[in-house]
């Protein structure tokens, strides 16, 4: 099936799960698990992840009657994941920041500088869970997504100006990590 | 030592005009700060590229918590709650300044009897 196909396809899952199709909804899950659960590992940590994820689908399902179509079905839930993200951080404030472990694929470095290149994104990684909350999620949207600084201000409620802030003071505190590490 | 310049440049990266470019030009300092920026944007950016795969049991607890939909639109209510919350506030404001003119007005009777 070529891409068109697979777009119909999931045109038609989505009129389906809308109407209530629990069935077609799961078919859906399975296609967007993966990308759902890494930003969610991405903004939260290991600890959370999965319980973002899952949250997030639910209120997927819950408010999929009111989905209009007016941005892909992909960034409508990853904006759902975000907001679910920032929401269950809020309510569990007995965790810390949570590193960014995570079973990742492999995206299949060269073979002689895969030690290296593994070492250098596990030393980013472990930067990235230093990051308070805030700084964080901004980092994550607009440098790991490229999501535009308004689009980032909406989605966590604030304002551009903050994300400017904020994503300044975490570049700043990623470089000065790194530095001490390398 | 660090000149009130290179420490400009740093907070400004996106300046790229005037005494800024000039001076990035020939400060070995600043190419230095650029390219480790430039190098953490990319590795940064890397990362939006990788999947980590989902739990298995995932998909499985999705589907067994599946509730009913909900088509009503959440502003809709949030703002039918304001507009409660400014009612009843403005029922309170009413009910005390009837208080207080009722409050007077047995005061000013009493006065005259």
């Amino acid at each position: 099936m070529g891409p068109g196909g697979v777009q119909r396809d999931e045109q038609e899952l989505l009129a389906r799960a809308r109407a209530g199709d629990g069935e077609a909804f799961g078919e859906l899950v399975w296609r967007y698990q993966d990308t759902v659960h890494t930003l969610a590992l991405r903004l939260v940590g290991a600890d959370l992840a999965a319980d973002v994820a899952q949250e997030a689908f639910l209120r997927a399902w819950r408010a999929l009657p009111r989905f209009r179509g007016e941005a892909a079905f992909s960034t409508w839930l990853h904006r759902i994941t975000v907001n679910t993200a920032w929401t269950l951080r809020r309510r569990d404030r007995r965790h810390p920041t949570q590193p960014l472990e995570g079973d990742f694929e492999d995206t299949g470095p060269r073979p002689e500088r895969a030690g290296e290149l593994a070492e250098a994104r596990a030393g980013l990684l472990r930067a990235i869970g230093t990051l308070n909350p805030g700084q964080r999620a901004v980092l994550v949207l607009r440098d790991i997504y490229g999501w535009s600084g308004a689009e980032v201000a909406r989605e966590l409620g604030i304002t551009e100006t903050a994300v400017k802030v904020r994503l300044h003071r975490a570049r700043a505190r990623l470089r000065s990590r790194l530095e001490g590490e390398r | 030592m660090r000149g009130p310049l290179c420490a400009t440049a740093a907070l400004l990266p996106a300046v790229s005009g005037g005494r800024l470019a000039a001076h990035r030009e020939h400060c070995l300092r600043c190419q230095a700060d650029d390219a480790r920026r430039r190098s953490l944007a990319r590795e940064l950016a890397a990362l939006g590229g990788e999947v980590a795969p989902a739990p298995a049991t995932l998909h499985g607890a999705v589907m067994a918590r599946l509730g009913p939909q909900d088509a009503a639109d959440p502003r809709r209510v949030l703002a039918a709650r304001a507009l409660a919350r400014r009612v009843a506030a403005a029922g309170v404001g009413l009910a005390l300044l009837a208080a207080l003119v009722a409050g007077l007005a047995r005061r000013r009777a009493r006065a005259t009897a």
